[in-house]
């Protein structure tokens, strides 16, 4: 998603839930996006795996330990959008 | 970003230090010829400590005396650590001999320290720092049986209480734990399944109240038979608070960074055992007469002992390529590092049983001058489970590949710098904290091969060579990038554990064809020359299960032309070449 306009929490975690049901093999349906990674059996490999996987969507930096700091989908969303704010702000 | 940065690549232009390799390493002088059955610190005294189960107290004493606990020291602490290819050099001498002692008087004390040395602490490290370079004994009490390395599940806890935390569980399977000044712990101290669940914390084992801690009995194994592996029970054990190194609850991340270093150093130092093994082989073959012939005429024999060289050279340029890389590529160790602890102990095990076929009823006699031979077969594969067996690397290469396929290979990625394969060539201080914990999506070490496949097109026998191993490549992208989601976990089904494995042996592939290009200038012709590098891509080929092009019978005969010439000329069959005591 390497569009100028900033996208919006919903979207960014509307793609997280999709990545997550992805890894999980499951409906996008069953993801709560409250609900902790590691409940659902997404590791801590795994994690750093989703970060690359943000980075590459959304063409910023993450660290890799992301996952781990904010360890749901909404946690997640909210940090990103923010991020991405902030460097759409700075490029600007 | 993938060099450090551009004097690292000027300076790669710069002649190789090698006059070095014309004298015995200092470590090795000091040991002393090892067939001499009369050395104290020789072949048959560390058989006999074997047999006794007690690492060589000679052993130890001259370690001690050579203050090799510095070598694990950051020199920005006093020591002597400033290069982890270097400090694989210094143990290989250790590893030829005993790796029961390497391990258990050596490298333990990196496994300990790395952790400490990749955080920011620096009161934890100058403590440490003082206790290995006084010559103290560190141990590092990471894993515990029933959770094995799966490091997340690790129940011993730390509670905070006050100023102190109260430890309570047992570890497992602990080297030196019961002997140790220092115990670098990995602890829960949070409550969560989580990554940010643990914490390590380093105990001074003068001060911790022993009343409320008890040592296990000693597990006896089959190999290593002369390590102290023992255990440690915390009874409800107060420790002061400021025990904790680096941030609370950043063990797992600590552990993934320190790792990459124990790994490829790890591996680098037990291709001193296999020299041994194949320096016994090679010897035998060369004295033993057999249908009114030496055992080295006979064609297969040549034909096995060439091959086990070509694996010994393969096993040195990726373990020691990977060393250079925690320096020169510290965003990409988190993949290589695995990589090699995966394959070499893999490539090493499967060589020296074909050589055990040579040596036949030798190969398993305890005493007498072909002793080591077995000792080395039962030491190789516990030393190669020590703090992360293949298992675990594989799980840890595994969900990084898709990215990596997708990303880098054959996608224009530029290769790895000269700097990265120069022999012995300096580099900039070894830092822990550069070490990413993850590989992004750059694979330089692996862009070697298509670009040297190119650049090689031309020649009779590495062009078809080279070629076949890029289609593999194109190949393995096709099956990385298609991976199904559940094959990229620890849980995956074979084929992510197949995928890693041809993975390895194409970066081994990659490290060789590095190795040779960027060292034209060596003074020993056999490296400049093609054949090692013909044989090892053709082990390499015939290790991914496919059909060897057919090539020119003279490289096998000059491989193992080198191996007799470094065996009459006593130096090591590694790509140093050095002189041996």
């Amino acid at each position: 998603m390497t569009t100028t306009t900033i996208s919006s929490t919903t979207e960014i975690r509307d793609w997280l839930r999709e990545r997550v049901a992805f890894y999980l093999e499951r409906p996008i349906e069953e993801i709560d996006s409250a609900a902790r990674l590691v409940e659902y059996g997404l590791d801590s490999l795994y994690a750093l795996t989703l970060c690359g996987d943000i980075e590459d969507e959304f063409d910023i930096t993450v660290p890799p330990t992301l996952a781990w700091d904010f360890p749901s989908v909404n946690a997640i969303a909210e940090q990103l959008h923010d991020q991405i704010s902030e460097q759409r702000l700075a490029d600007r | 970003m993938t060099a450090i940065d551009g004097h690292t690549a000027d300076r790669a232009e710069e002649a190789l230090p090698t006059g070095y390799l014309d004298t015995a390493h200092p470590l090795e002088t000091r040991f002393g010829d090892p067939d001499d059955p009369d050395n104290p610190v020789g072949f048959a005294a560390f058989l006999r400590a074997d047999e006794r189960g007690e690492l060589l107290p000679a052993g130890r004493s001259l370690l001690d005396t050579y203050q090799l606990g510095a070598e694990f020291v950051p020199a920005a602490h006093g020591g002597r650590l400033r290069q982890a290819d270097e400090l694989a050099q210094t143990l290989r001498p250790v590893f030829r001999r005993d790796a029961a002692l390497g391990l258990g008087h050596g490298a333990i004390k990196l496994i300990a320290s790395a952790t400490v040395w990749s955080t920011a602490s620096t009161d934890h490290q100058r403590w440490l720092a003082q206790v290995l370079l006084r010559g103290g004994q560190a141990a590092g009490a990471y894993t515990e049986l029933a959770s094995g390395h799966d490091l997340t599940r690790s129940t011993v806890r730390a509670t905070r209480d006050g100023t102190q935390y109260r430890l309570t569980g047992s570890k497992e399977v602990i080297n030196n734990v019961n002997r140790a000044d220092s115990v670098t712990l990995l602890a829960r101290t949070g409550d969560g399944s989580g990554s940010r669940d643990h914490s390590l914390l380093l105990l001074d084992m003068s001060t911790v109240r022993r009343d409320r801690l008890r040592f296990l009995p000693r597990f006896r194994t089959a190999g290593l038979r002369a390590v102290h592996l023992g255990g440690v029970e915390f009874l409800d054990c107060p420790v002061p608070a400021s025990a904790v190194v680096g941030e609370l609850g950043g063990a797992l991340e600590t552990v993934l960074r320190a790792f990459q270093v124990t790994k490829a150093t790890l591996t680098a130092a037990t291709v001193g055992c296999f020299d041994t093994q194949l320096r016994m082989v090679t010897r035998f073959a060369l004295e033993r007469r057999l249908y009114h012939r030496s055992v080295a005429e006979l064609p297969h024999v040549r034909s096995v002992l060439a091959n086990a060289y070509a694996d010994l050279l393969i096993s040195d340029c990726l373990s020691s390529t990977v060393c250079r890389a925690l320096h020169v590529l510290p965003g990409q160790t988190a993949v290589y590092a695995p990589a090699t602890k995966y394959l070499v102990p893999l490539l090493i095990q499967e060589s020296v049983d074909q050589l055990a076929t040579v040596l036949g009823a030798r190969s398993f006699l305890r005493e007498g001058p072909y002793g080591i031979f077995q000792k080395h077969l039962r030491d190789l594969p516990v030393a190669s489970l020590a703090h992360s067996g293949a298992t675990v690397c594989q799980a840890t290469v595994i969900p990084q590949l898709p990215r990596l396929a997708r990303r880098s290979w054959l996608s224009g990625q530029q290769p790895a710098p000269a700097s990265l394969f120069r022999l012995g060539a300096p580099l900039p201080e070894l830092d822990f904290r550069r070490l990413e914990i993850a590989a992004g999506a750059e694979d330089s070490l692996l862009a070697v091969l298509p670009d040297a496949a190119a650049e090689l097109r031309a020649d009779p026998e590495l062009g078809p060579l080279s070629a076949r191993l890029v289609t593999e490549l194109a190949a393995l992208k096709a099956s990385c990038t298609a991976l199904a989601p559940r094959n990229r976990t620890p849980l995956a089904e074979p084929i992510g554990f197949e995928l890693a494995e041809r993975y390895s042996i194409l970066l081994a592939a990659s490290a060789c064809l590095g190795v040779w290009r960027h060292n034209q200038d060596h003074p020993n012709p056999f490296l400049r020359d093609t054949a090692w590098l013909a044989l090892a891509l053709r082990r390499l080929t015939a290790r991914l299960g496919l059909p060897v092009p057919p090539g020119s019978a003279t490289a096998e005969q000059r491989v193992f032309t080198e191996l007799v010439t470094r065996e009459r000329e006593n130096r090591s069959f590694d790509l140093a070449g050095r002189l041996l005591a």
